[in-house]
């Protein structure tokens, strides 16, 4: 009895001292994202930020197709109208205080959400993807046609940094950088806390098993419906963000591309594990950038070659294998 | 008058939508796979129909051959990668929505991004007589090929052996694979088939529509519509679905032309509200 009791106790040391390294891990990518500016180039800065804007997106999409079981190719639509919302009323209206223009934007994607959200919750499995597809090709068509409102296919461009409303301080692109890091932060506390609440672990029953959740007494539709509008809510944020990073928003932003590539983020990065999704997005972004300077015209080809890559030999994303790795660093120095 | 032209105008479009669109229905219905590089191969095959065209080759020679090429592809890539992903429906849709991206962007590279158009044969280049107009020959014998096509596929899903396994491994595959049934090959087969109507709907509709690159995600869009809307599965539903999607598009550009596309979305959306498995489709 008494050893088996010291066991346990060591067992819950070495977890505990587990824990407490990977939470050291995190802090200190936290510190060197926090010092990072003064020392990198204008350009790595920039796509840092955007590193951040697609990990809140790509952690938003992962809440529907990794946490529920959601396969959305138009999670993009709930993106691109938190930009346009942000970018009209500032462009269109004058109104440049961010946080009104932040809140148009969320409640906007998310009203978007609300109300589509009853659409493609009514089929499941393959049909839930191809609807999600036609709602974002959908509003991409609007976006189009709208031309007084959207700027039709060129988009509206040069938006400069908003306002945030203290009046001796305007926005530099570092100023934004930790303003996008601070947002990044509470975001992904937010969505940890959704995924590690009891609703949370009632959406990935749904997604292990639909029917036994009804079984259980579990309003599987009304679960589905509100981690589609909540998904819809943070790609929201992030297509406001998105828009002070890049300065444009053209109809590609909501429609099948855009869905697509935050698809490929969650993938390679890994929709199993939690932080998953901005590796992906960090992956995406980076490779993105290089081939862009090098090899513009073929970027699709490698995006696609990423594509069938990841299915056929990377099975779970990276995420997967580095969290083996730690594991197996753990196992092996933690014991001692 | 008008509306008689926009009727046949929408239904021939119909048509063309129906080739392809009857391809991807069987495949999906039949192995479940959603081939998203469906609406690629649309496009690859339509290239290579011209390009013999061109050459001089008579224009249904063309047509078949590019057909034949493009099940080829298909085969190839069924064999080589989607094989390997049986009834893992998120794996295929993603494989082959890298394959999208590939195809497009080869076929860019091949064949530049200028929207070319085919050439009806010489025999079919007149037009018939509809009261006071007159109406492109070639869009009425598309209507015609597309109802032959629509014949042949329903004969072979009810009369023939093949299409009774077919039915029967939609119904129950375990139980067809143990009634002795060599369902691999069977697949390959299908898979086949289905890439050949691609390419052949791809061909034929260079006159009607023309073809240009970024068609393989505009066309797969509309395919995958036409089967939404028609029910998956079976080759009635397609037909229906792709009749009714040719005509809205044709009277929506007509009548509300700035919003071509967003008519057709709306309808789908609309029918599914009604209809959740489409409009001659199976209850889930």
């Amino acid at each position: 009895m008494k050893t088996g009791r010291t066991d346990l106790h060591a067992l819950g040391m070495q977890a505990w001292r587990g824990r407490l390294a990977l939470y050291g891990a995190y802090a200190l990518i936290g510190v060197i994202i926090i010092l990072l500016p003064p020392f990198v180039s204008a350009d790595l800065k920039s796509m840092i930020t955007k590193v951040l804007i697609y990990g809140i997106f790509a952690l938003s999409l992962n809440l529907l197709f990794g946490y529920t079981g959601l396969f959305s190719l138009g999670h993009a639509a709930f993106f691109g109208v938190g930009s346009y919302t942000a970018a009209i009323l500032m462009m269109k209206y004058g109104i440049g205080n961010f946080w009104l223009l932040i809140a148009a934007g969320l409640l906007a994607a998310t009203i978007c959400a609300a109300f589509f959200g009853f659409i493609v919750l009514r089929v499941s499995g393959i049909y839930f993807l191809l609807v999600s597809l036609a709602i974002g090709q959908l509003l991409y068509s609007v976006a189009i046609k709208w031309r007084t409102m959207t700027g039709g296919i060129n988009g509206i461009a040069g938006i400069t940094y908003p306002d945030i409303g203290i009046p001796w301080f305007t926005l530099t692109s570092t100023s934004f950088y930790y303003l996008v890091f601070i947002f990044f932060v509470i975001c992904l506390f937010l969505l940890y806390r959704v995924v590690k609440s009891p609703f949370g672990h009632a959406l990935q029953g749904i997604r292990g098993d639909e029917r036994r959740m009804q079984c259980l007494g579990y309003n599987t539709w009304l679960y589905k419906y509100i981690a589609f509008v909540v998904g819809g809510l943070f790609a929201g944020i992030a297509g406001v963000l998105a828009i002070y990073q890049s300065g444009v928003v053209g109809p590609t932003s909501l429609g099948v591309l855009t869905s697509t590539v935050v698809m490929l983020m969650v993938i390679i990065g890994s929709d199993r594990v939690f932080l998953g999704p901005v590796l992906g997005a960090a992956l995406v972004v980076l490779l993105g950038h290089y081939s862009s300077i090098y090899i513009a015209e073929r970027w699709p080809m490698i995006l696609g070659g990423i594509f069938v890559l990841s299915v056929m030999f990377l099975r779970g994303g990276v995420s997967i294998h580095l969290v083996r790795l730690w594991k197996k660093v753990q196992y092996r120095y933690g014991s001692t | 008058m008008e509306i008689a032209v926009n009727l046949l105008n929408g239904i021939s479009y119909g048509m063309i939508l129906f080739i392809m669109a009857s391809g991807l229905s069987l495949i999906f219905g039949v192995m479940g796979i959603l081939n998203l590089a469906h609406g690629a191969l649309y496009v690859i095959g339509a290239y290579i129909g011209l390009a013999l065209a061109t050459q001089g080759i008579d224009f249904f020679l063309a047509a078949l051959t590019a057909g034949v090429v493009i099940g080829l592809l298909g085969l190839v890539l069924e064999r080589a990668l989607l094989g390997r992903l049986y009834k893992q429906v998120n794996e295929q849709v993603l494989l082959t929505l890298g394959l999208v991206y590939i195809f497009s962007n080869v076929i860019l590279w091949i064949w530049g991004p200028v929207t070319q158009m085919g050439r009806a044969p010489s025999i079919l280049q007149g037009g018939v007589n509809i009261g006071d107009s007159s109406y492109p020959l070639y869009r009425l014998v598309i209507i015609l090929i597309g109802l032959a096509i629509f014949v042949g596929l329903w004969f072979f899903q009810e009369k023939t052996r093949i299409g009774a396994i077919m039915r029967a491994g939609m119904d129950d595959k375990q139980m067809t694979i143990g009634l002795g049934i060599n369902y691999g090959l069977f697949y390959s087969f299908i898979f086949f088939l289905g890439c050949l109507l691609a390419g052949l709907a791809g061909f034929l509709g260079t006159p009607v529509i023309g073809i240009a690159p970024w068609l393989s995600f505009d066309i797969l869009l509309l395919a995958l519509i036409v089967i939404v809307v028609g029910g998956v599965g079976y080759v009635q539903g397609t037909l229906v679905g792709a009749i009714l999607i040719g005509v809205i598009d044709s009277f929506g550009r007509v009548y509300f032309p700035d919003f071509a596309l967003f008519t057709i979305y709306l309808a789908m959306i609309i029918i599914l509200l009604y209809r959740p498995t489409g409009l001659l489709g199976r209850a889930q």
